[in-house]
C-alpha cells in the first residue's frame, strides 16, 4: 500500500536533470557531478576511467544512500584540464572501449559458431 | 577541449557457447568494466514477462495471487524486447499498457474432466504473438541426451471439476524493477589466476609431503605425477583463492613454495541465461545497454553553458 513505485529507482522524475554540475567554491578545478538514477554500474567505471587520466588529481564516486537513487562523482584536475573535460573524456573513452568490445565479441561469436 | 585518449582495447576469447550458456575470457580491461557488464546483464537487459493477470475462473487449490505470481516467473522468448517499448513510455496506448507496441496478450483455459489430475503448464498459455512464447526447454534437453517428454513449466494441478481460465498481459521490463524480468540465471566472473611452483623448493619435499600438500587444496588444482613424482599444475582455474596451499606450505616450513597471483586485467566469465534470450545475445545486449547508459550521463549543453558563465564570473573574482 504505502510503497514507492518500483520504477522510481530507474526513471528520472519529470523536471529533474539527469546530470547536474556543482563547482567547488574553495578548490580550483574541482567539481561534483550529481547523476540521478545511476548506481555502482556507472559510478565505478567512470571513476576507474578517470584514474587513468594523468590530469586528474582526484576522482571518486559515492552512493550516499541506497534509497536515494543518485550518485556523486567528485573530480579534481590539474590546471591544464577541467573536471568537465575529464568527465567527458572518460565517457568518450568508455564508449569507444565498448565499441571495440562489441566488435571483438561479434567476431568471436561468429568465428566460434562456424568452427563448431 | 580534446585531451589525450586513455582508451583501452579489450580482447575476448570464447571457450564454450550454447544457447543458454557462454564461457569466455575477457582481457585487457579492468574489474570495473567486468563488473559493470555483469551488473547490466543481471539487472538491466530487458525481457518480456507476464505483468498483469485477469482471472475469470479459478477453482484450483491455489489462490489467484499465487497463480499470478507463478505466471510472472515463466520465462518468455524475448528477442523482440530490445526493440519493444516500455509500457510507461508508450504513447500509442496512453499508458494503460495494452497495445501491440508494448504488450503481448496470453490466454489460458483449462478444466479437468477426468479422475486423473491435470497438469496445467506453460504449454497451455496461448500467445497473441508467435515470437513471444513460453521458453521451450525440450530442444536443449534433447541436445543433452535426456529422453524427456517435456511438458513445460507446471503452473497448477487440477482435480476433477476444477477449472482455471485467465487472460494475462506480458510487458517489457528489466531485472531492476522485478527479478522476473532478469534474463540471466547466473553471471559470474573470476580473475584468471597465474600459479608458479618454486621447483627448487619443491624438490626438497619428500614424496609424502608432496602428497599431503597436493591434497591440502580443496579443489583439484595440483597433481602428483605418479612416475616422475613431480607436482604439476593441472587446472589453475579450479583455484578458488582459498589460500589453503599457501597456509599448508607455511605450516610445513616451506613458505614461498608456490606463488599465486590474480591477473588484474584478465577475467573468465560464465553467463547462464534463463532461456529468454540466447547467452551470446545477452552479452551483446548488455554492451548496448551500457552504451546507452553512458550516453545518458553525458553533460547536457545547458550545464556546460551555465558553467561557462560561472567560469567568467569566477575569472573576474580571481582578478582575471
Amino acid at each position: 500500500m504505502n510503497v514507492p513505485d518500483r520504477y522510481e529507482r530507474f526513471v528520472v522524475p519529470e523536471g529533474a536533470k539527469k546530470v547536474s554540475y556543482e563547482r567547488d567554491t574553495k578548490i580550483m578545478n574541482a567539481a561534483t557531478f550529481i547523476v540521478e538514477r545511476e548506481d555502482h554500474t556507472i559510478g565505478n567505471i567512470i571513476r576507474m576511467q578517470l584514474h587513468r587520466d594523468d590530469n586528474v588529481l582526484f576522482a571518486a564516486y559515492q552512493l550516499p544512500h541506497p534509497l536515494k537513487y543518485r550518485i556523486l562523482v567528485r573530480i579534481q584536475t590539474a590546471s591544464q584540464s577541467s573536471p568537465m573535460q575529464a568527465y567527458n573524456q572518460a565517457i568518450n573513452d568508455l564508449d569507444k572501449e565498448l565499441d571495440v568490445l562489441k566488435y571483438e565479441l561479434e567476431g568471436a561469436f561468429s568465428r566460434f559458431s562456424r568452427s563448431y | 577541449m580534446e585531451g589525450a585518449s586513455y582508451q583501452r582495447f579489450p580482447k575476448v576469447k570464447i571457450r564454450e557457447l550454447r544457447d543458454d550458456y557462454a564461457k569466455f575470457e575477457l582481457h585487457d580491461t579492468d574489474v570495473s568494466m567486468a563488473n559493470a557488464l555483469r551488473r547490466v546483464m543481471i539487472a538491466e537487459v530487458p525481457t518480456i514477462a507476464i505483468d498483469l493477470v485477469e482471472i475469470e475462473v479459478n477453482s484450483s487449490v491455489l489462490n489467484d495471487e499465487f497463480i499470478a505470481h507463478r505466471l510472472g516467473l515463466i520465462p518468455l522468448t524475448s528477442e523482440r524486447a530490445m526493440s519493444m517499448r516500455f509500457s510507461r513510455d508508450c504513447d500509442a496506448c496512453d499508458g494503460d499498457g495494452q497495445c501491440e507496441f508494448c504488450s503481448v496478450e496470453f490466454h489460458l483455459r483449462a478444466k479437468c474432466h477426468s479422475d486423473q489430475t491435470l497438469d496445467v503448464s506453460s504449454k497451455d498459455l496461448y500467445s497473441s504473438d508467435h515470437t513471444v512464447v513460453p521458453v521451450d526447454f525440450s530442444d536443449s534437453a534433447a541436445a543433452a541426451g535426456e529422453a524427456l517428454d517435456t511438458k513445460g513449466i507446471i503452473i497448477v494441478k487440477l482435480r476433477r471439476g476444477q477449472e482455471l481460465r485467465l487472460r494475462a498481459i506480458a510487458r517489457k521490463g528489466i531485472g531492476k524493477d522485478h527479478a522476473k524480468w532478469s534474463p540471466a540465471a547466473t553471471v559470474t566472473f573470476m580473475y584468471e589466476p597465474s600459479i608458479h611452483i618454486n621447483e627448487d623448493l619443491m624438490e626438497t619435499l619428500t614424496l609424502e609431503e608432496k602428497t599431503s600438500w597436493v591434497e591440502s587444496s580443496p579443489t583439484k588444482v595440483f597433481e602428483l605425477d605418479p612416475v616422475t613424482h613431480q607436482v604439476l599444475v593441472v587446472d589453475p582455474e579450479a583455484y578458488t583463492y582459498d589460500d589453503e596451499v599457501i597456509k599448508k606450505a607455511e605450516a610445513m616450513g616451506k613458505a614461498g613454495l608456490v606463488d599465486i597471483t590474480a591477473k588484474e586485467d584478465s577475467f573468465i566469465f560464465t553467463v547462464e541465461s534463463t532461456g529468454a534470450i540466447k547467452a551470446s545475445q545477452l552479452i551483446l545486449n548488455a554492451i548496448d545497454i551500457l552504451k546507452q547508459k553512458l550516453d545518458a550521463v553525458r553533460l547536457s549543453d545547458d550545464t556546460v553553458e551555465a558553467d561557462d558563465q560561472f567560469g567568467e564570473l569566477g575569472a573576474h573574482m580571481r582578478g582575471g
